[in-house]
């Protein structure tokens, strides 16, 4: 009603998704009628290989994410410097890293470097997976280093006052003031960004990599069968959906936190 | 035309670089083929995704949880599952699914599809982003709206949705640029995108690296592209005084 | 001044209650307006002054009692257009401007006319820039509101409202989010409407203007009207001991915080 515009607030639906689409698939398995055996026995035989395929995802996922950190963390730092020489290739490296497409960057990484490398004399093997979680790592690095700048930019410009009234230099402020500040306000984007490269884990399919999503393609293949295809892929997407839907939630429980600081 | 292709092979080559493939006719054609496709998915799902993303952002803030909680369980979906899951379980599922019931007479090419998924997934993006600009419309500047007068009609499209859009346009630029380089996944499905395009032509010569370059370069002007018209349709739409 | 016609009030509330959620903000407001009065509504914050004005013009619904706007029954009407024609009638100025930000001033003004009235563009934009030169703004008529000061934004809220030709115009606290220096441009907007014979419904603190233009002020405390009369009465010789300890608070404090800016005004009180 037109008159009651100010009493009445949007309400906001669906407190718990989770909850619900447990709910929802339930009916769903209920509506289908008796499970047919030959559908789940060959799921329950193909889970071991599917465990195996999603904790590669996951390791991929675990992997890039540090080196991501690592690398943005190095490439944030350089973007703060005072000199511009330092700060040029940060930036060219978010921009190249931040607009490129993760499965070219994936195929780039796959398709350039060899299949092992020489260190020492020693021929080390260098493994498709690996490759992948370079590729990933790349963008997330570029995204890592954009979440830095921006959890730096949003420490008011008073706390660099202050702290430069007491006469601390340059680096003091930045190491005893700003980054112990910033670090709480990166955590959400960066959780996000984990949660972002996670699904990303997923491309690693398409260059023969055998994770999860391999695995399903196989295994959907071998058993040729309409309902274990169907049952199959949408395993895989609740698989996933159970990882990183706590990721986001708890994600979106920290900023809520944050907020009201 | 031919001449200058000749002068960049050589030069590129001078610097290392393999891409003498301009120089055949057929694979330069598909090529550019791909860059045409890609551009197609461009705007297909550009189109698709904005109209998905105001139709579930009406979902949502529609006050009406039988609509509003199937769509808050689809965003929640769509967000948290990989983009090529999603395709893989339209296009090698319910494709198939499909197929099997009406036969060989399916009307969903592989295009169709990744326009569909992309559009689903953006489209989510896009009603998040539409959701915080309704709800960013003060309650008070609509209450002023009513009092003059103003059916339910006039004030959604006068005062609600001009004002939602100009706080929700910075995010739908975002995720537009997301989502040109999203539909590189075209390529998993066998579209023939740019980036498969090229990957039937690097297996030929193995020059991924160059290949690589052209693709980025590519992608690279297409954000740009949409950035700018993002850019200049916020310039338009600027309110003075309100910093945007 | 007013008109002489006092057996058909223009406005009249009988008996309103309201409530949001369980908290009770209107418990039985009587109000009378006649036709070219001007009437201020004064009393503590929280009283439930805006809530009254928001009844008046359909924005709210008291769950009980009458209210009458000439011969519109508000608290029955129920659908969209009838609420749009009681609006096309009375204007309503709020305490935050509320212009539309995405519109020019010009546009603010001609947008409900031309749409809401469906009159023609040429002669709502004749009649928003002869407006504007009444609040003194006809320069600012391509700025947007967010270039304009808070008094200069209030008085294209003003013009806005007088654009509808309304026959009475609610003020909801009109002044309360201006800066000190910017009230008396915009009081003096409302002045002139008054001395030129429009119904206005004020909810204002700022006693000293209630006391010198309303024809009748009424006295709100806790959703109720304590006591109510003309404003010589009400402001020097308040019945209720509730309106006289309100009028101390205020006056009072008030009186001190002025007293450096206006001494002549204060030493003659």
């Amino acid at each position: 009603m037109a008159t009651e515009l100010s009493l009445t607030r949007r309400c906001a639906p669906g407190r718990h998704p989770g909850k619900v689409l447990a709910l929802a698939t339930l009916l769903v398995w209920l509506a289908a009628g008796a499970p047919p055996r030959e559908v789940f026995a060959p799921l329950l035989e193909w889970s071991p290989a599917l465990a195996k395929g999603f904790a590669l995802n996951i390791l991929i996922s675990l992997l890039a994410i540090g080196l991501g950190t690592l690398l943005g963390l190095a490439i944030g730092a350089l973007n703060l410097s005072p000199l511009r020489l330092l700060r040029l290739p940060g930036r060219l490296w978010v921009q190249v890293f931040r607009n490129a497409p993760w499965l070219v960057l994936i195929y780039f990484t796959t398709y350039v470097f060899p299949f092992e490398i020489r260190v020492a004399g020693h021929y080390l093997p260098f493994p498709d997976w690996l490759k992948v979680t370079l590729g990933l790592a790349l963008p997330a690095s570029a995204n890592v280093a954009e979440v830095f700048r921006g959890a730096v930019a949003s420490i008011p410009g008073t706390q660099w006052e202050a702290a430069r009234s007491l006469g601390f230099s340059r680096g003091q402020i930045l190491r005893t003031i700003i980054l112990p500040q910033c670090c709480k306000r990166m955590l959400p984007p960066w959780m996000n960004l984990y949660a972002v490269i996670t699904m990303g884990t997923a491309l690693s399919s398409l260059v023969g990599v055998h994770d999860l999503l391999d695995t399903a393609q196989i295994a959907s293949n071998t058993v040729n069968r309409v309902g274990f295809t169907v049952l199959i892929y949408f395993s895989v997407l609740a698989l996933f959906f159970a990882y990183c839907y706590p990721i986001s939630r708890f994600t979106r429980y920290l900023e809520r936190r944050y907020a009201f600081r | 035309m031919n001449a200058w292709l000749d002068a960049f092979v050589q030069w590129t080559a001078w610097l290392g670089l393999d891409y003498h493939f301009l120089l055949d006719t057929y694979e330069r054609d598909s090529f550019v083929a791909g860059a045409w496709v890609t551009v197609q998915l461009c705007l297909c799902t550009m189109a698709g995704s904005l109209a998905v993303g105001v139709a579930l952002a009406a979902a949502l803030v529609s006050g009406r949880p039988w609509l509003a909680g199937p769509a808050r369980l689809f965003v929640e979906v769509t967000r948290n599952t990989p983009t090529l899951v999603q395709l893989y379980c339209a296009f090698l599922v319910l494709n198939m699914l499909i197929t099997e019931v009406i036969g060989g007479a399916n009307p969903f090419t592989p295009f169709a599809w990744v326009v569909i998924v992309i559009s689903l997934h953006k489209g989510v993006f896009h009603a998040e982003a539409l959701r915080a600009g309704l709800e960013a419309v003060p309650q008070v500047t609509l209450e002023a709206a009513t009092s003059l007068g103003f059916s339910r009609r006039q004030r959604l499209w006068r005062v609600e949705l001009p004002l939602a859009v100009r706080v929700a346009l910075p995010s739908l630029v975002n995720n537009l640029i997301e989502m040109v380089k999203m539909t590189a996944v075209a390529s998993a499905i066998a579209v023939g995108d740019i980036t498969y395009a090229s990957i039937l032509i690097w297996t030929q010569r193995d020059n991924v690296l160059e290949l690589m370059i052209l693709i980025l370069l590519f992608f690279g002007l297409l954000s740009f592209i949409v950035n700018c018209l993002g850019r200049g349709l916020e310039a338009r739409l600027r309110m003075p005084g309100y910093g945007h | 001044m007013p008109s002489a016609d006092l057996s058909a009030p223009l406005i009249a509330l009988r008996d309103v209650h309201l409530s949001f959620a369980d908290t009770p903000v209107l418990r039985g407001i009587d109000l009378d307006v006649q036709r070219g009065q001007a009437v201020s509504i004064i009393g503590p914050s929280g009283s439930g002054k805006s809530t009254l004005l928001r009844c008046i013009t359909g924005l709210l619904r008291p769950q009980r009692g009458q209210i009458r706007v000439d011969d519109t029954a508000v608290h029955a009407l129920h659908s969209d257009a009838e609420f749009i024609a009681l609006r096309k009638r009375v204007g309503f100025v709020f305490q935050q401007y509320n212009l539309f930000p995405h519109l020019s001033v010009l546009e603010n003004l001609t947008i409900a006319p031309c749409k809401v009235l469906g009159r023609e563009r040429r002669e709502a934009q004749d009649e928003a820039l002869r407006l504007l030169g009444k609040v003194c703004l006809e320069h600012k008529a391509r700025a947007y509101p967010g270039e304009l000061s808070g008094g200069q934004q209030q008085r294209v809220a003003i013009a806005r409202a007088l654009a509808m030709r309304p026959e009475l115009i609610l003020f909801d606290e009109v002044t309360s989010a201006l800066d000190p220096e910017t009230v008396g441009e915009v009081l003096r907007v409302i002045r002139e409407l008054i001395e030129e014979g429009m119904t206005c419904v004020l909810v204002t603190h700022e006693m000293r203007f209630a006391e010198e233009i309303s024809d009748a002020v009424y006295f709100t405390e806790h959703g109720v009207i304590v006591e109510h009369g003309s404003p010589r009465q009400l402001f020097n010789e308040p019945r209720s001991p509730r309106t006289r300890a309100f009028l101390q608070h205020t006056l009072g404090r008030g009186e001190q915080d002025r007293r450096p800016f206006v001494p002549a005004v204060a030493a003659a009180r």
